[in-house]
């Protein structure tokens, strides 16, 4: 076989995994449609109905009837869940009631409407998230959905219907879906339905409707919702076919890239990327360059939006920092392999400067570079981001370039007389470099500008006059003005890239500090408090730290070195977070209305805890900053791991020392009691064990060593230092090994064996079985009278063994038949001799074999002993030729 | 017949000397694991009695470095009865281990059986009670009557035979019969003891197991001659 036509095996591995997490998850059944009105929740609620019949457990969760009499029917005899009351600013809202539906833990839920957007003061912000988090603990969901929803379809849907579609669903929750149903139909049926008044309309205006369901509009819609589940099985067919290792003609090693901004633009490059990928199906990145321009508040909010975007459509967001977009673009296409560059198209650039498109392009080599179109966000902030509000400071800044700029002029004009007019042209150029010192851009341009002018104005002959005599004045005036543009700006550039290296020097330096006082700090409750202190200074903001317990579940009270204490409606986020390892709380789509935003602190294996932090009440959160909590969270954890580590090579370590320790004494007391009764029993055989005095003494010699034995193997089952060193047996060697240890005690009772021809060899631990079957040989040669028979019976039942050692003794009194396993347990009338230890080792050495261990009184008489040990593996002998 | 008895309980010494010397050996006695192997070195005995829980040195270690200059037969005589310190034993070079407290004449007899391995040749012809093995010939007769064996089957009996009295550890017996690379095929020895048990069954010779050890050729009338 050609080895290029072989299924990657990491391939095969990811979705091996894919299916175990996908078994214990619930099922996500879409039904999906072009647009409202084609009877997504009526298909919804009959595939439901003849779930209901097959006897599964259905609950309506949450369903949108609109009325329609025909819907509401099929509701009938269905369990409904009661919405969940919410008060918001005087209105109470009915909202999808999630906790309800995880306490009824019911087989199969049905939410209607993918796509809402769920009333503030819920747990989610969307109702797909509910459904995510229902599908995550094992339920199913069916649930309805409009394909101009789908967030990767939004543009294209804007374009045709115009439109802008607000309540959206990441593709990703397409991919997670066990089934979509397209239910399809044709535009003339709707649009009769639509006359005939069965479609709800909404409270939208007539006019948007009117336009929205124009025939021209629904055909496209109808094409798109076709299309896109022609490609989700087609995607379903390519997962089949890789996994039954039918050759695949596309193994794309393709990988796409898109750069980003704070641009308006930037979420319909995101979009169109990702279904360029998803079309390719290979994985895609959402870069950010951070240079060294400060970013207003808009902008900041818009890149948070779109990097946002690009987390949830499924991209991985890179941010990079460097002052030349296209190159820093383009070292991270050649470190990550990346095949294709996504840009937009530019659209007015000065005739003198090169597009970001065509900067890359030059440069670009073997890359593909893909210029497309891309349309701006709704919204107002195409135009407010134009025309930021002007700050106080910056009129400040204007009036000092005025009244400095006079300044100047008036004191050399006293001194012109002396200078010459040459020398007031360097004192002003003097005062626009230390003025970009301190301003900022605009000013410090229009200080250059009213430099000149004042220049030309007074001091160049004819003064008073803009008219510039001289050929070399002009020449002068004209050097002058393009020196003091430019040093002003570049100054000014200069100090901006100084701020932004401060400033990310400020946060490494903040990382190091805080991971160096947490690390090496020799008590570790004091390390996390500088640690945290630390972040507060750095963010200026107050933390909380959940630690981890040592039984892995979340500390009910925040860490004494927190600055703030949760308050008690704050739990819940706090164990969602923790539970699901995702940021959660204030500025992000989870309970949003909670005090913090808190960060999991998850290492590459274990979940350490959770961190929380509350900004000042009027910043919000924006990508940068989120990224820096990220890494204070990422150190924080390995810090915590750290600790735990510490700690559990120190318990180990004690439990070496202990069981060391445990083990010498066991030794020098097996051998403390062993060697007086060898030396006692070596003296007694030496005597012939001639008289009735020495006969006794030999007895009671023999008597002990049994309770020394059974006392040391008690004490050996105790510790836990018993591990089955699994080996292939015969068992008849080992019943006739059990049959030689018990000795003369067995000679007295007649024993019959009854094994199977056929028995394999089994695998288990020779000595274990052996002592157990020996120490019930014993037992049952002292409990019943000589002369009655004792029965050993084996067999195999599939893989599990079972051996059987029956006598015909009195059998067990009532109610002893678990007693007998205990220590020292002794029936009444049984004779004296025994340890009382035989059965309870039995019992512990069956268990150490993960095997169990019955007594009963078999019909007939006599008592039976049955050991059952499952899963022991056989080897049939192969047929030999003698 | 000399016996040398490495052995730091005064007690066991003296009662062990009793009963060897009314067997006609000739007892040297050692108190701790140094002084014994300096006795096996100049007394040069016939059989060594050898404790493990020795003052000065491990009685394992005692054998792995007796067994450097000397195959003297050796039996181990200890309170442990773990099977991993027996095997370790074995392993070492032990011929056969008894626990304390011990019966004498068990002690006397096993001291008897390993003696007698004492001087056997690889070329001669192997015998025990009733069954004769001739090496030349991969051949084996059972009272008089030939017996039929298969190669491997050869191959394991003459093993046990060889050692016969004595534990041969289930690692030994895959080595010689398998080769090195079967240490862990310990089910093909199981099939085989079984087979060979079944064509011995009625000569009075057994083969015995001792679990997680390994086997042991038994019968109350053992000897090797030379052919």
């Amino acid at each position: 076989m050609n080895d290029d036509n072989r299924p990657d095996p990491d391939d095969l591995l990811v979705e091996l995994q894919r299916d175990e997490v996908k078994s214990k998850q619930g099922r996500l059944f879409i039904f999906l449609g072009m647009c409202p009105g084609v009877g997504k929740t009526y298909a919804m609620l009959q595939a439901a109905r003849q779930r209901v019949a097959e006897g599964v457990d259905v609950l309506a969760g949450v369903i949108e009837t609109h009325g329609r009499a025909e819907t509401a029917a099929l509701l009938e005899g269905m369990r409904v869940l009661p919405r969940r009351q919410l008060e918001h600013r005087g209105f109470t809202l009915d909202e999808f009631d999630i906790d309800a539906v995880l306490v009824k833990k019911p087989r199969l839920v049905l939410v209607d409407e993918l796509a809402h957007t769920n009333a503030p003061g819920s747990r989610h912000s969307k109702r797909y998230q509910d459904v995510l988090e229902l599908i995550e603990s094992g339920i199913d969901v069916y649930t309805t959905l409009n394909v101009q929803h789908i967030e990767s379809q939004v543009d294209i849907v804007r374009q045709i219907s115009g439109v802008a579609v607000t309540e959206t669903v990441p593709d990703s929750i397409l991919d997670l879906a066990h089934e979509i149903q397209l239910i399809d139909l044709s535009v003339e049926k709707l649009l009769e339905r639509m006359a005939d008044g069965k479609v709800y309309l909404g409270e939208r205006a007539e006019l948007a409707i009117s336009n929205f369901f124009k025939e021209g509009n629904l055909t496209a819609l109808r094409e798109l919702a076709l299309r896109f589940t022609a490609e989700q099985v087609d995607r379903d067919l390519e997962d089949i076919r890789r996994l039954k290792r039918v050759s695949s003609p596309w193994k794309t090693n393709a990988r796409l890239m898109v750069g980003v901004g704070p641009s308006p633009y930037a979420e319909s490059l995101i979009r169109w990327t990702r279904r360029a990928a998803a079309r390719l199906n290979c994985p895609w990145l959402v870069v950010w360059v951070e240079s060294s321009r400060v970013l207003t508040a808009t902008e900041q909010e818009r890149l948070t939006r779109s990097l946002g975007l690009a987390r949830k459509l499924g991209g991985e967001v890179v941010s990079v920092t460097g002052e030349n977009v296209s190159i820093a673009l383009l070292q991270v296409a050649r470190e990550r392999n990346v095949t294709q560059i996504v840009v937009g198209k530019p659209d007015k650039q000065p005739f003198w400067r090169k597009s970001l498109a065509d900067q890359l392009i030059l440069g670009s080599g073997d890359i593909d570079v893909c210029v497309v179109r891309p349309l701006a966000a709704p919204g107002k902030d195409t135009v407010s981001s134009l025309r930021e509000p002007v700050s106080a400071s910056t009129i400040a800044e204007f009036s000092w370039v005025l009244v400095s700029v006079f300044t100047i002029a008036s004191l050399c004009w006293s001194l012109v007389g002396y200078t010459g007019y040459m020398f007031v042209a360097l004192v002003f150029l003097l005062a626009v470099v230390l003025a970009a010192l301190r301003l900022s851009r605009g000013p410090v341009l229009a200080m250059a500008t009213l430099s000149a002018v004042c220049w030309n104005f007074f001091f160049i002959p004819p003064i008073f006059t803009f008219h510039i005599g001289k050929p070399e004045d002009w020449i002068m005036f004209g050097m002058f003005f393009i020196v003091a543009l430019s040093m002003g700006s570049l100054t000014h550039r200069l100090r901006l890239r100084e701020m932004a290296e401060r400033r990310r020097a400020r946060l490494t330096d903040a990382l190091l500090r805080m991971t160096q006082s947490a690390a090496l700090s020799a008590e570790r409750e004091k390390g996390l408090e500088t640690a945290l202190r630390v972040i507060d200074e750095t963010l200026h903001a107050r933390t909380a730290l959940v630690v981890r317990r040592a039984d892995r579940s979340l500390d009910t009270q925040a860490h004494p070195a927190s600055s703030f204490d949760p308050p008690a409606k704050e739990w819940g986020v706090v164990a969602w977070t923790h539970n699901h390892k995702q940021t959660a709380g204030r500025d992000t789509d989870t309970l949003p209305d909670s005090f913090a935003t808190w960060f999991p602190l998850q290492t590459a294996t274990s979940m350490m805890g959770v961190l929380g932090v509350r900004l000042e009440e009027e910043t919000r959160l924006d990508f940068t900053t989120r990224e820096t909590i990220a890494a204070f969270a990422l150190q924080l954890a390995l810090v915590l791991e750290k600790e735990h580590f510490i700690q559990a090579i120190h318990q180990a370590e004690i439990l070496t020392k202990s069981e060391n320790l445990r083990r010498a004494l066991l030794d020098n007391v097996s051998h403390e009691l062993k060697t007086p009764l060898a030396v006692i029993q070596a003296a007694l055989d030496g005597t012939g064990r001639e008289g009735p005095f020495l006969g006794e003494m030999a007895t009671a010699a023999g008597r002990l060593q049994r309770v020394v034995d059974g006392l040391l193997e008690m004490n050996r089952l105790e510790s836990g230092a018993l591990h089955p060193s699994l080996d292939w047996c015969d068992l008849h060697e080992i019943i006739a090994t059990a049959r030689d240890a018990v000795g003369t005690a067995l000679q007295t009772h007649p024993v019959s064996i009854h094994l199977p021809d056929d028995l394999p060899l089994v695998r288990l631990d020779p000595v274990l079985f052996a002592q157990c079957l020996a120490n019930l040989l014993h037992n049952g040669a002292a409990h019943t009278p000589p002369g009655t028979p004792i029965k050993i019976s084996a067999g195999l039942d599939g893989s599990n063994l079972h051996l059987a050692v029956r006598d015909h003794g009195p059998g067990l009194p009532p109610g002893a038949e678990i007693r007998v396993f205990e220590k020292f347990f002794r029936a009444e009338n049984t004779p004296t001799g025994g340890t009382g230890l035989g059965l309870a080792i039995v019992r512990g050495l069956v268990r150490a074999m993960d095997g169990e261990v019955v007594a009963r009184n078999a019909p007939g008489g006599g008592a039976e002993f049955a050991i059952s040990l499952p899963g022991v593996e056989t080897f049939h002998e192969p047929a030999v030729t003698p | 017949m000399t016996a040398l008895l490495i052995d730091d309980e005064i007690q066991i010494r003296r009662l062990l000397r009793i009963a060897l010397e009314g067997k006609g050996y000739n007892v040297r006695e050692a108190e701790n694991g140094v002084l014994g192997l300096q006795g096996a070195a100049y007394h040069k005995p016939n059989v060594v009695l050898l404790d493990l829980g020795l003052p000065d040195l491990d009685g394992v270690e005692v054998l792995r470095r007796l067994r450097e200059f000397s195959d003297v037969p050796v039996l181990v005589l200890s309170v442990r009865n773990q099977e991993s310190t027996k095997l370790a034993a074995f392993e070492a070079g032990a011929d056969d281990y008894v626990t304390k407290p011990f019966s004498t004449a068990e002690l006397l007899a096993r001291l008897a059986a390993i003696q007698r391995r004492q001087g056997a040749d690889e070329n001669a012809n192997l015998a025990c009670g009733g069954l004769v093995l001739d090496p030349a010939h991969h051949a084996a007769s059972l009272d008089g009557h030939a017996l039929k064996l298969t190669p491997t089957e050869y191959a394991l009996l003459a093993q046990l035979v060889c050692h016969a009295g004595k534990v041969v550890t289930i690692k030994q017996l895959l080595r010689a019969v398998w080769g090195p690379q079967s240490e862990d095929q310990s089910h093909y020895l199981r099939v085989y003891a079984n087979h060979l048990r079944k064509k011995l069954e009625g000569s009075g010779i057994s083969i015995k197991n001792e679990p997680g050890i390994g086997y042991r050729l038994e019968l109350s009338e053992c000897s090797n001659s030379r052919e």
